[in-house]
């Protein structure tokens, strides 16, 4: 898994290269399949027959003002005219289909591969990041892709092929238009590209902006009710207007500057529409050309300028997806490392797990451990203590695969823990985080987490042994009960306790606990205490611990100071021969 | 529609920036129709001079060729300057009026929400608004000036051509319209909740990863997330689907316009009753004004999309805070003396009682300890102190006066509160700090930190107090955390000090004498201090001890 926890840096990097994140758009155009191209094909033969009505509508204007012809002559025109009429917006409709299907596509795909890699980079990781911001890059940002693919490339395509066409049948009919159209032509793409070139940069702020605001408003929200202790939540209300306000500043120096180029290129199409206009006006009048040919061309200039107009519109969907990306890219970059494929983990019921020189240090040159070695024998209750910031919560994401070593490795039996397929380790994993999480959904599908086809009988079960069941049948549903964000309407004690029921149903040989009783009261903790000895049996168990009362049972009792072992053995032993151990029995007092 | 009306009302100090920019569109959607016809004109009629061999005043239509030219292109600068501009003025108001809206909420009511959820009605929902004046607004009064002079100036050639306009911009404005509203409302509606259920999905499934891994539900949960976007990609597959035919339809009409046009005046031609040059004109003229109905599909299919984000909107800023404040708050007294006399508290009115017949005596100065099981209706008290809920029954008395009687916001001036799920913001310890007392010193800050022993660990960060805490303060232990809060509430000049499991996550050593500490600070301040615990250890120095069932 590398070393995720690196990541961190990301925040002071520079911004990625344009030409990487444009590099990857073009690449995820694979996931679109087919249907960009259709969308190419229907927009060019659309093109096609646009020029075949603009030859028809001349020829009718023609024939009525010069040739005098009643509506009866030109009937057959007329219907011709009316049938292209109905292909083109058949065409029109399908070329849509085709170019959000193409979208659809490759927005499904990315977000699901940003899901996974996030995954794979683990809590670790996660914990480095704003989850407001990674919020936004996974549900905003994917959707922001959509206007490229479906709009932008397309559209990019169309510039350089439908142009084309109509210039050979100008070509073919007036020279003099077609070499204005030749010269003015390639000066719209080029000062759209000067134009866009200083709107990226800022486009890519502009995206940077509205992450912020995201991750801001997560963060005020969650914490209205501290705000609101400290009588700062009205004084937030200006902060929320300020932050708007500059959004709002951010995306109009952008826009205008947007805004800006399509007036540049709306002039320029314009005024050469004009001057063809001129040249054909002035020819018509001194008869050096014939009037068919003239209205043709002239009708068919402004579909010739037209795509390349588009193109003007279209392009900030190009900025904008490139402003998304950044993040994207990043994450997608980000060093997962390489994860083991052996799936067979060895019995640890019977195999001791060996902890080998383990050094780490975080990115911001916190060292957590230093050198640290250690024998987690099988079926033995092992306890950390140790002061905050001793290493203890660093060692088990170690344990859980969550963070990599720099240095050192973790043995199971004789098997690297990195040779191991990190779903395989798992496995064999339960874990009680300090501040377990629980999902939408009911209290049993809580507890069911690790184990979906538990039957109710062994949901209870687990909550039994967890001291959970007491309260979950007084809940309004009982087990059905569905729970809130964080189990809002539950007290730290209940989340701990059905977190706990969760590690009983998963039924692991190895038990993480992180202070897993640091929220329950004295009388919860006791059962509790005597619940986790049950799970103990016959199983590895691994707990950080505060609460000296709580390890005295533990077989053994790794005493952690700054990211070493200071000294290992029974309560009774570390009693005698550890001072920083008896110092914190005598911090506790008649606790203990 | 009630929610489109008020949304109005909210807007009415924009009002004047939406019609300047509602002008600009009409003037530019003129100049561009007046272009083309003007330039189908001059043509024909130039190559008629030209085979006639007379001469023409090609002056004046050239000049007017050049102004509808330059207008079109500023107008349509100027346009999208002013109407965005209005937009993003309209949309910071509305995100602060929504803030102040929930504000009253918390803690109370806005517990019943997911913070996800919240936070997609804040922005995305407010973001999803700019369609009402941009999509909505806009192109209908535009659209609906454009047709009214389209048809009046047609009425000057015939009467049938003024038919035959009028007849296909109201297909295409409103019949089409109409159609896409109909047809695109239930998916619109569908595609604002699945894409909030997907963000909540996601804000679960970040902060729960580690758990979600470890029980090997993360394979589910991903399969879910992918559901859900597959789901939103259905959803917005109806609506694209719509839109191509609205799109195909209207072009359609454009087109049937000129072609109809044709079929009316090449007989009127033949009859001299319109010069030959005016069958170009009306030709490109018909075709050109349906620029002006060419957005309304697009509103009227994003107004199911806007209105179901109106109402989400509403419906939260609309919920009734959980305590009323009174209309003539009284002063908050000198001391802080509470009386709780029976006090009884339930979530539910048909719920369990978590409070019950609770009556006791806390005068300012007096340190007292709760003790109690979990979910026993310790932290409830601290709410019923905070007025941020009132109690179900019994009285809560405050200088001899009910509760009721104080503004909750002037009461909790008063009050400082470390909560037993504490929140550190995304931004500096400092900030973080300063959050109880704006104008504190550095050494003041420094004397609560050494209090709360934190102080060391902080000046060991290479930031020392600029350190920047992850988002809720993910990236200091659990331990840190907790002591970051118990510095910030001692900050607060406060007469009453709440401590809810204050030690809970720190080692021993540090909790006795973290403890040993906020005593200390307590009583030379002259604190009353209540403290929240299911430890019997430490209680030898409180006044009171109280054990809850």
């Amino acid at each position: 898994m590398g070393n995720p926890a690196l990541s961190n840096e990301n925040k002071s990097k520079p911004h990625k290269p344009d030409p990487a994140i444009t590099a990857a758009l073009k690449g995820w155009k694979t996931h679109s399949g087919f249907w960009l191209k259709a969308a190419v094909a229907i927009g060019l033969t659309s093109g096609l027959l646009l020029i075949a009505q603009a030859w028809l509508l001349a020829n009718i204007v023609n024939a009525v003002v010069f040739a005098k012809a009643a509506l009866a002559d030109v009937m057959p025109s007329l219907w011709g005219l009316l049938a292209l009429f109905l292909l083109r917006a058949g065409l029109a409709w399908a070329s849509e289909q085709a170019a959000f299907h193409a979208a659809v596509q490759v927005k499904l795909a990315i977000r699901a591969q940003l899901y996974q890699k996030v995954q794979q980079l683990g809590p670790a990781w996660l914990t480095g990041e704003r989850s407001g911001d990674l919020l936004n890059t996974l549900s905003d940002g994917v959707e922001a892709l959509e206007a490229y693919y479906a709009r932008y490339i397309p559209a990019m395509s169309l510039m350089a092929l439908v142009p084309l066409a109509i210039l050979v049948f100008v070509l073919a009919n007036d020279w003099l238009s077609a070499v204005v159209m030749l010269v003015t032509a390639p000066l719209i793409p080029a000062f759209m590209i000067l134009i866009g070139k200083g709107t990226e940069k800022r486009n890519q702020q502009q995206w940077q902006q509205l992450a912020r605001m995201s991750a801001h408003f997560l963060d005020v929200i969650q914490g209205l009710t501290t705000l609101k202790l400290f009588n700062a939540s009205r004084r937030e209300a200006q902060v929320v207007a300020q932050i708007s306000d500059q959004y709002r500043q951010s995306t109009m120096s952008v826009l205008r500057v947007a805004f800006l180029s399509s007036f540049v290129l709306e002039f320029f199409g314009t005024v050469s529409i004009a001057i063809i206009a001129v040249l054909i006006g002035f020819r018509l009048f001194w008869g050096e050309l014939d009037f068919l040919y003239g209205f043709f061309v002239l009708l068919l200039a402004p579909e010739f300028y037209l795509p390349l107009r588009n193109m003007g519109t279209q392009y900030h969907a190009r900025m904008a997806a490139i402003g998304a990306a950044e993040k994207m890219v990043g994450i997608l970059e980000e060093k997962g490392g390489e994860e083991g494929e052996v799936m067979c983990v060895p019995e640890l019921r019977t195999h001791s797990l060996v902890l080998q020189n383990l050094s780490f240090t975080y990115p911001d040159a916190r060292t957590a451990l230093t050198n640290f070695s250690l024998d987690i024998h099988p079926n033995e209750t092992l306890a950390i203590v140790g002061a905050s910031g001793a290493g203890k919560t660093t060692l088990i994401n170690l344990l859980m695969g969550f963070l990599q070593p720099q240095s050192g490795q973790i043995l199971i039996g004789d098997t690297p823990l990195t040779a191991i397929a990190p779903d395989a380790w798992r496995k064999q994993l339960a874990w009680l985080p300090q501040k377990p999480q629980l999902f939408p959904g009911t209290v049993a599908d809580n507890i069911r987490l690790g184990n979906p086809s538990a039957t109710l009988e062994q949901v209870q079960a687990a909550a039994e042994q967890a001291y959970a069941a007491e309260f979950i049948v007084k809940l309004p549903q009982g087990y059905d009960t569905l729970i809130g964000e964080a189990g809002q309407g539950l007290s730290g004690g209940q989340v701990q306790r059905i977190a706990l029921a969760r590690a009983f149903l998963k039924d692991a040989p190895l038990v993480i606990l992180d202070e897993a009783t640091a929220n329950l009261d004295r009388a919860s903790e006791t059962l509790v205490q005597a619940g986790v000895e049950r799970l103990a049996q016959g199983r590895t168990l691994v707990m950080i611990a505060h609460r000296l009362r709580t390890v005295q049972t533990a077989d053994r009792i790794v005493v952690l100071d700054q990211g070493t072992v200071s000294a290992i053995g029974a309560h009774a032993e570390l009693l005698v021969s550890s001072p920083l151990y008896q110092q914190m029995q005598a911090a506790y007092g008649g606790e203990a | 529609m009630n929610d489109l009306l008020r949304l109005l009302r909210l807007f009415k100090p924009y009002w004047g920036w939406a019609a300047l920019g509602m002008g600009l569109s009409f003037i530019t959607l003129l100049a561009n129709v007046g272009l083309m016809a003007v330039s189908g004109w001059f043509i024909t009629a130039m190559a008629m001079a030209g085979v006639a061999g007379v001469s023409m005043n090609y002056f004046t239509p050239a000049a007017l060729i050049r102004l509808a030219a330059i207008v079109r292109t500023a107008g349509r600068y100027g346009e999208r300057l002013v109407t965005h501009e209005a937009t993003f003025r309209m949309l910071a108001e509305l995100r602060v009026w929504f803030y102040e809206r929930i504000e009253p909420l918390a803690p109370a009511v806005l517990e019943q929400y997911r913070s996800g959820d919240v936070l997609s009605r804040i922005r995305a929902d407010i973001d999803t608004l700019n369609n009402v004046y941009l999509r909505l607004l806009v192109p209908v009064v535009v659209a609906g000036l454009a047709t009214l002079v389209f048809v009046v100036a047609l009425l000057f050639y015939h009467p049938l051509l003024a038919l035959l306009e009028l007849s296909l911009l109201l297909v295409a404005g409103m019949l089409i319209p109409w159609l896409m509203n109909r047809l695109g409302h239930d998916a619109g509606q569908q595609s604002v909740e699945t894409a909030a259920q997907l963000r909540s999905a996601l804000v679960n499934d970040l902060q729960g990863m580690g758990e979600l891994l470890v029980y090997g539900a993360a394979d589910a949960h991903a399969a879910h997330v992918q559901q859900l976007s597959q789901t939103l990609a259905a959803q917005q597959q109806t609506l694209s689907r719509l839109n191509g035919v609205a799109q195909g339809a209207l072009g359609l009409c454009a087109n049937l316009a000129m072609w109809g046009m044709l079929v009316l005046a090449i007989p009127l031609v033949r009859d001299h009753a319109i010069a030959p040059p005016e069958l170009a004109m009306l030709a490109l003229f018909a075709l050109a004004s349906f620029e002006a109905v060419l957005p309304l599909p697009l509103a009227f299919q994003s107004l199911g999309e806007t209105l179901a984000a109106a109402r989400r909107i509403f419906s939260l800023a609309d919920q009734a805070a959980a305590v009323s404040e009174p209309a003539h708050p009284l002063p908050v007294p000198e001391r802080l003396d509470f009386a709780l006399r029976e006090v009884g508290f339930r979530y539910q009115l048909q719920g369990d009682a978590v409070l019950e017949g609770l009556t006791l005596d806390f005068p300012q100065g007096h340190k007292l300890a709760i003790v109690g099981v979990t979910g026993a209706g310790k932290s409830t008290l601290t709410s019923l102190l905070l007025r941020f809920r009132e109690p179900s029954s019994g009285e809560l008395l405050l200088g001899g006066q009910t509760i009721a009687q104080y503004s909750g916001e002037t009461l909790r001036q008063h009050i400082a509160v470390v909560p037993q799920q504490t929140h550190l913001f995304n931004t500096t310890l400092r900030e973080n700090l300063l959050l109880a007392k704006r104008d504190a010193t550095d050494a003041e800050l420094e004397a609560v930190c050494r209090t709360a022993l934190i102080h060391d660990f902080i000046t060991q960060q290479p930031e020392g107090y600029a350190t920047w805490v992850g988002e809720t303060g993910v990236r200091l232990s659990g331990g840190q955390a907790k002591r970051v809060a118990i510095a910030r509430a001692l900050l607060k000049p406060a007469r009453l000090l709440i401590l809810d499991e204050p030690t809970e996550g720190l080692d021993p050593e540090t909790a006795t004498q973290v403890m040993a500490n906020i005593l200390a600070h307590v009583e030379h301040n002259g604190q009353s201090l209540l403290l929240i615990t299911h430890r019997s250890h430490g209680l030898e120095a409180m006044d009171q001890v109280l054990h809850l069932p």
